[in-house]
């Protein structure tokens, strides 16, 4: 019983700790810029004090008056279409030289909060506010009132928009492009990795053929090799067919003459072959445990129906791998998606072929300036992942191998 | 110091017209008061140009190539990477260069050009530069690098400069608490201590950025080494001819420490230095209500401002020179940066588009976009796109005593590694001593 309450309490607190994160992304993603630059998250769900500067009135007034009027949270409000700010005036932060009571002919500075109804002394004239932010500004004789910023302490409400996730969706295509070079690299460095490494995988469990052991060794300590070490030699071989590619359309077109001869060497097919080649390791490794411990005797019997390599294969292997297949896919689609460094180092690097994460690091901007929008484009790059991974999930409770091996 | 005060204050006067910033489909950028030259044509010819540029600059940087591109028919593919320092040493080494790299620092391209990667622009283009940009034999002297057989040539064209030496403050802050802009350091260190008498604090900063943290730390050392000895000093601390820790290096970064170090001095207490990005560290200046006062930057820190440098177009923030010291007689010396771009695959039309970067017009298209400082003498001041920037300009052009970025000029592994890491270390408690010590340590290492 008492093991049982630990186990859910552990549990509870790995999901807290695992769903905090993307809570906080999400939220900050719909909060305003301003916002999420001077609050933590956790502030935004309820009525929060904040400080905000307003100023009194537009400049280049044209009329003298006595008396200015107006709210605070209109004029706060003015240029910003998104998140209005609502919620009660609290008080104002007035700060001013005033005459030393102490000192005669010094000043001093006073700072202090003025609450709502009391009168203070702005610039030549006499300042009042209300809580729900109405304030007048009266002035002994008529004069022409220069802008003032005061700072009000406001008791704001909680307000969320969706308005970066229509900017980065629809106002500018630089993240739907990431998000089509994204699968444009993701499915087929996904697809080609499996498919060399079931093969591979059969032939490492079932088919006899001399060094195949060694072979099976080499393979798998290749596993370690780490892929930035890999960087240059990968670059050179790619610009080496890069340039052997320019030298073959040279000879056989006359593209010299317009210097358009030069192939790009940092392609999509760049990326496809180095992550198939540094996914193919594990693959095979993987997949050949799983298919080695397929019953013996399904395949012995298929091998007495008459059937070769290739059918058993296709018809039986394919079939019966589908739970391991499956989860290979999820990691490599996870990897690829996800993976930033080989993409900068490797892939296209410039317009509109740049992948998700190439563009959510642009997004930081030279000035780590966009944040608002980095984190809408956050939250849209994590959610691929989170529907392949639900729509295989499957897989991996269901054993296609469950009754398989009836009557054989 | 009579010239600045005036200076500067026009520009607060002239930030207060407020004169909106010209929009990027509003009108033609390439139709810019300097007429453009003759090239060549190039159709279809493909430039393709490595940086380390993103967002608003990457846009203004497309701009100015498309009026080449229109002039000439070829193509400019840009690709803008903050990790580009990284990614262009693996593409030069394997041999897939891409025609411009644009460096952000002279040591990495140094460092390249003694790997023989980078192609010499020529004597021409040299001699154009000492005659038509401001302080010319400087900015040549910037992109001068040795070749592999230790030959020096001119491999980089100085395009687009920062100037740094700006105090950025609030004008209303000043006045609400009477504050007067200081004339000298003398005075500026008295309005620091009245500051934190009237229970303000002055300073914010921040040195915190990611890989290259420190970077700020070293702007801050470099502005008080113009400011405490002489310029020909200064050219021999960035030669190591001067060490790290001698006197006179040491006491620059007692003078910062002075500043960084004090806990009344900085938003947030010594110990946040180190930590806060150096983008945040200027927002403290508009936070509600204030977290500081003041806050030294170079002139793109608008940018960051919460809402990307309209206040100083609306003249709710502006800048004033950081002073000299009265009693030392240094007269007013400016410390800049820029980026260089170099030749790393020759074409015709590469060739071609460094002459491009030479016309007044090319200077005039990014100044029109916004954040853009150049020295180029014959580029027209009216096309800045804002009072604050033009002043800046002018600065830029009539500076006599200019020195460029320390940091940018050492070797890689001082100016980006142990200078940044070891004032970060100055930052976080490490004495002045050590500090000078180590970061002498790594240079005596790489000799």
């Amino acid at each position: 019983m008492i093991g049982r309450t630990l186990r859910h309490v552990v549990l509870g607190l790995i999901v807290f700790i695992w769903v905090v994160p993307f809570v906080a992304l999400l939220t900050t993603s719909l909060r305003s810029e301003l916002a999420s630059q001077t609050s933590g998250f956790w502030t935004s769900y309820t009525p929060t004090e904040l400080g905000h500067r307003f100023s009194t009135n537009d400049k280049g007034g044209t009329a003298e008056v006595t008396e200015l009027t107006g709210n605070i949270f209109e004029r706060l409000n003015k240029d910003e279409q998104s998140f209005p700010i609502s919620g009660e005036v609290r008080s104002i932060l007035f700060k001013g030289r005033v005459p030393d009571p102490e000192k005669p002919g010094k000043t001093e500075l006073i700072r202090k909060l003025v609450p709502p109804g009391e009168e203070m002394a702005v610039r030549k004239g006499v300042f009042v506010f209300e809580a729900n932010g109405d304030f007048t500004w009266t002035f002994a004789e008529p004069t022409m009132p220069k802008p003032k910023n005061l700072e009000a302490i406001i008791d704001q409400d909680p307000v969320f928009g969706s308005e970066a996730y229509v900017e980065v969706l629809f106002e500018n295509k630089d993240v739907p492009n990431a998000l089509i070079s994204s699968f444009i690299v993701t499915i087929p460095a996904t697809i080609i990795p499996i498919t060399i490494a079931a093969f591979a995988a059969y032939a490492f469990a079932w088919m006899r053929f001399p060094g195949r052991d060694w072979l099976f060794v080499i393979v798998v300590s290749l596993m370690v090799v780490p892929t930035q070490l890999a960087f240059l030699p990968i670059l050179q071989g790619f610009s080496g067919i890069a340039s052997w590619a320019a030298a073959l359309k040279a000879m056989v077109t006359d593209c010299g003459a317009t210097q358009s001869c030069a192939y790009p060497s940092k392609t999509f097919a760049s990326l496809w072959i180095t992550h198939t080649a540094f996914g193919l390791p594990l693959a095979i490794y993987l997949l050949r445990n799983y298919i080695v411990g397929l019953p013996r005797e399904l395949l012995e019997s298929a091998r007495i129906d008459g059937a070769n390599h290739i059918q058993i294969f296709i018809r039986l292997i394919v079939p019966l791998s589908v739970p391991a297949l499956a989860s290979f896919g999820i990691f490599q689609f996870l990897w690829v998606w996800n993976d930033l460094i080989v993409a900068l180092y490797i892939g296209p690097n410039e317009g509109t072929d740049l992948v998700f994460p190439i563009r959510l690091e642009k997004q930081l901007g030279t000035f780590k300036d966009q944040l608002h929008l980095l984190n809408a484009s956050a939250v849209i790059s994590m959610i691929v992942p989170v529907i392949v991974f639900l729509a295989m999930q499957r897989y991996f409770i269901r054993g296609l191998l469950a009754g398989s091996v009836k009557g054989g | 110091m009579i010239i600045y005060k005036k200076i500067f204050g026009m520009a607060a006067a002239a930030a207060m017209a407020s004169i909106g910033y010209v929009g990027v489909a509003a009108a033609d950028v390439c139709d810019t008061p300097s007429k453009l030259g003759e090239f060549g044509k190039y159709e279809g010819e493909v430039i393709t140009i490595a940086g380390s540029m993103q967002g608003k600059d990457e846009e203004n940087l497309l701009a100015t190539a498309s009026c080449f591109e229109k002039a000439t028919g070829a193509v400019v593919k840009y690709s803008g990477s903050r990790d580009f320092a990284a990614l262009i040493v693996a593409d030069l080494r394997s041999n897939n260069a891409p025609n411009i790299a644009i460096f952000p620092q002279p040591g990495l391209a140094g460092d390249m050009a003694k790997e023989g990667h980078l192609t010499p622009l020529g004597d021409d283009l040299a001699n154009w530069m000492t005659n038509n940009y401001g302080a010319g034999a400087s900015w040549v002297a910037l992109g001068t690098y040795g070749d592999s057989a230790g030959k020096s040539k001119f491999y980089g064209f100085p395009f687009k400069q920062d100037l740094k030496s700006l105090v950025w403050y609030l004008p209303e802050q000043f006045e609400d608490n009477g504050y007067e802009i200081p004339q000298s350091m003398e005075e500026l260190i008295a309005l620091s201590d009245q500051m934190v008498a009237d229970g303000n604090t002055p300073w914010c900063i921040g040195v915190e950025s990611g890989n290259a943290t420190g970077w700020t730390a070293t702007d801050w050392m470099e502005d008080l080494m113009l400011r405490t000895v002489s310029p020909e000093k200064y050219d021999q601390w960035v030669s190591n001819e001067l060490p790290f820790n001698s006197p006179e290096v040491l006491n620059a970064m007692e003078v910062y420490g002075q500043f960084s170090r004090n806990d009344d001095y900085v938003a947030g207490g010594s110990a946040a230095v180190a930590t806060t990005f150096f983008g945040d560290a200027p927002k403290g200046l508009f936070s509600s209500p204030p977290k500081c006062m003041m806050h030294r930057q170079a002139s793109f820190i608008p940018a960051f401002f919460p809402e990307k440098g309209k206040e100083v177009e609306d003249g709710i923030a502006d800048f004033f020179y950081f002073p000299t010291y009265e009693s030392a007689d240094l007269g007013t010396p400016v410390l800049g940066a820029g980026t260089i771009y170099t030749m790393t695959k020759e074409s015709p039309a590469t060739r071609a588009f460094f002459q491009y970067l030479t016309e007044a017009s090319a200077h005039e298209v990014w100044m029109s976009q916004g954040q853009f400082l150049t020295a180029h003498k014959g580029a027209d001041p009216s096309a800045y796109s804002s009072p604050a920037l033009r002043k800046q300009g002018q600065i830029l052009v009539n500076a006599t005593t200019f020195r460029f970025d320390a940091s940018d000029l050492m070797p890689g592994a001082i100016g980006a590694g142990a200078f940044w890491s070891e004032m970060t270390a100055f930052a976080n408690g490490q004495d002045a001593k050590t500090t000078g010590d180590n970061i002498q340590a790594a240079w005596d290492a790489i000799k």
